[in-house]
């Protein structure tokens, strides 16, 4: 597809003129940190990021969404909600927006979720390519790469005072298209500019997870000791879960008063030992050992069996925020190296 | 400065005896300025155990994260005592679940600390960002000395301290079985300062600032679980019938959860700063307790966690008691 160049002026004119036809979705401050959230103008996005402090997938999975509403009366009185609306989400991460490819699996399986979908089908992924990673960043242990243009529409990446632009779909075509005032086609120099872009930023990831055969591996060590020992420090918080780009579990309640209310579902997690409660009162999942292992394996196990993909994309914000320093990038890398 | 010789010797004789299941401390973390819990459960893990200003957890929530699973016909249950290592604020916690009836005294051993300040994970890192490996943080005096690749800096601890160890009036644990390194005589004074200045605020002001600081609430309940005081069998906002707190994240939802957190901790809370320290969205929570710490100082002449044999506040009364605020 196209390669493009558009200059760091002309890219503020662009997103207000997305913003004039699409609900556009850009990292903008929130006091210390830095959230996916909509932006009305082009300044209030803030380009020069390191990662949102949440996952956006938060717009996908919204962390309360209302299913439908509804009212008492003789034949109930239901109210669907509006899903529909075209937004794009600006200045992703190729590692969040992996995420996404990720979550179609689990919503697009036996059963279809069509909150999921129908918003995920209306939403256009414009990228930014992570030049410089964190210190706990590990998509490059996943063959990815943090200037990957495989998960987005388009992917811009910083060159000097432009940005290169890879269109990758027929919808980010007509986005370029559309708009075609502010681009110019990309020379040579410019495709030898993001390639030396990405290797520096490939070069500046420093840490590595061993996956090879892991979700072999973790079969043979269900059982094993590792694992309490793993749990031992572990609070028991969703801190890991919630700001997880790829976890997707939710509950469901129906929440109202006595004239109205509305069906939502909530993000939850399996670190809850409500989780896995039963209710009979037995839980399957009592200890937090069962817990812990059971989010290792869900990404590095189940996934993989399932779907063929390791449901973790080296994002490391579990890693930057764990209250106790579970390190998952060590974690899996030790099972690996457990005997049977 | 702690002797780290003294702290294992003293780690690996107490779980040497037997009657101990494992003791608690502090090891190396996996990058950056992390130190992390650690279990001793053989003598010979005491090996791991560090102590420096890095080691920031209170580790008095292991005792109450104890599963107890149930148990086989004929099967005892596992009543030996756990070892924890503690800081003098960590042993504050300790002394108010002991007064709560949370924790019989007989059943931990305290390794006690004590303490010249611990670095502010989020000052540090910010101040020397992007460090992959694992930083050595030392104590020295008034200052931190951080040695990163061979390059050693000093800090004035000012900088990069905790604001509660600004203010900390108890360096050393209050309740201890064994004491590692001299006592330090506490000389700072809390003064509530920054209470105060909230305090003049407008109520609108007050609700501006909190709304925004509430919105931006997940409700990974972090704060609840690495708080040692925390400890109901079921938390009120896990409970569905009643169900107290909507599982909506909303202002309105979040605005509860944080003030019945907040409330249920009056006159307990030891001001260890783990909520803040762990909340994921920068919540400034300690903001939240200090308040009441104040309050329940000015008004009943009480500071939680610094007698055991003393009765929690909300389990005595006092005929003078003030009660203007009772409507």
């Amino acid at each position: 597809m196209d390669k493009l160049i558009i200059s760091k002026n002309d890219l503020p004119k662009l997103l207000d003129d997305l913003i004039k036809k699409y609900t556009v979705f850009a990292p903008t401050n929130n006091n210390d940190t830095v959230i996916f959230s909509q932006i009305k103008k082009a300044n209030e996005a803030n380009l020069n990021y390191l990662n949102s402090q949440y996952p956006p997938k938060a717009l996908m999975l919204c962390q309360t969404e209302t299913l439908f509403k509804f009212k008492p009366g003789p034949k109930g009185d239901i109210e669907s909600v509006k899903l529909d609306e075209k937004k794009i989400i600006f200045g992703i991460r190729p590692c969040d927006a992996k995420s996404m490819a990720i979550l179609d699996h689990a919503f697009s399986g036996d059963y279809k979720d069509p909150y999921f979908l129908t918003k995920r089908d209306n939403t256009l992924l414009i990228g930014l390519s992570c030049i410089k990673p964190g210190v706990n960043c590990f998509c490059t242990s996943f063959d990815d790469s943090p200037a990957s243009s495989k998960y987005v529409d388009i992917l811009l990446t910083e060159i000097g005072d432009k940005y290169y632009v890879e269109v990758m779909s027929d919808r980010g075509k007509q986005i370029t298209k559309g708009a075609s005032k502010f681009f110019k086609p990309a020379k040579e120099s410019d495709a030898k500019s993001k390639k030396e872009a990405e290797k520096k930023a490939i070069s500046a990831i420093k840490r590595t997870q061993k996956t090879d055969k892991i979700a072999e591996k973790l079969d043979k060590i269900f059982d094993n000791k590792f694992w309490k020992e793993v749990a031992d420090r572990c609070v028991g918080c969703g801190t890991c879960t919630y700001l997880c780009p790829t976890c997707h579990c939710f509950d469901i309640q129906d929440e109202s008063t006595l004239t109205k209310g509305a069906r939502v579902r909530v993000w939850d997690t399996c670190m809850n030992p409500e989780y896995t409660l039963h209710a009979s009162g037995y839980n399957p999942r009592p200890a937090r050992a069962n817990r812990v292992r059971n989010r290792v394996y869900h990404k590095y196990n189940y996934y993989p069996k399932n779907f063929n993909v390791i449901a973790c994309v080296g994002c490391g914000r579990c890693i930057d925020l764990c209250p106790v320093n579970i390190d998952i990038i060590d974690v899996v890398t030790q099972a690996g190296e457990v005997k049977p | 400065m702690v002797n780290e010789k003294e702290l294992q010797d003293a780690v690996e004789k107490t779980v040497k005896k037997g009657d101990v299941k494992y003791v608690v401390g502090y090891e190396k973390g996996t990058f950056g300025f992390q130190a992390m819990p650690s279990f001793a459960y053989k003598p010979e893990d005491a090996k791991k155990f560090i102590f420096s200003p890095l080691c920031v957890h209170n580790l008095a929530v292991f005792p109450m994260l104890e599963e107890k699973p149930p148990l086989r016909k004929g099967e005892e249950p596992d009543s030996r005592k756990i070892g924890v290592v503690v800081k003098g604020c960590d042993s504050r916690a300790i002394v108010q679940i002991i007064q709560e009836k949370g924790l019989d005294r007989d059943k931990v051993v305290i390794i006690g600390i004590p303490c010249t300040g611990v670095v502010d994970p989020k000052k540090i890192e910010a101040k020397f960002p992007g460090q992959v490996k694992n930083v050595d943080v030392k104590d020295d005096g008034d200052k931190f000395v951080v040695t990163i690749d061979g390059k050693t800096t000093k800090v004035a601890k000012d900088e990069l301290m905790p604001d509660k160890c600004k203010t900390c009036e108890y360096p050393t644990p209050i309740l201890y079985d064994i004491l590692i390194g001299k006592e330090v005589k506490g000389t700072k004074k809390e003064d509530y300062k920054d209470v105060k200045v909230f305090e003049k605020k407008s109520m609108k002001d007050k609700w501006e600032y909190w709304e925004k600081q509430f919105e931006k609430c997940i409700r990974c309940y972090a704060c609840r679980n690495a708080c040692p005081l925390c400890y109901c069998k079921e938390c009120m906002v896990d409970q569905l019938d009643p169900q107290w707190v909507r599982r909506s994240v909303d202002v309105s939802e979040n605005t509860a959860w944080n003030l019945l957190r907040a409330f249920h901790l009056a006159g307990r809370c030891i001001g260890c700063g783990q909520c803040e320290r762990v909340c994921p969205m920068g919540l400034p929570l300690m903001e939240l307790n200090k308040k009441l710490e104040k309050d329940v100082k000015e008004l009943f002449e009480y500071t939680a966690g610094i007698n055991a044999e003393e009765k929690p506040l909300l389990a005595m009364f006092k005929p003078d008691d003030p009660e203007e605020f009772i409507l």
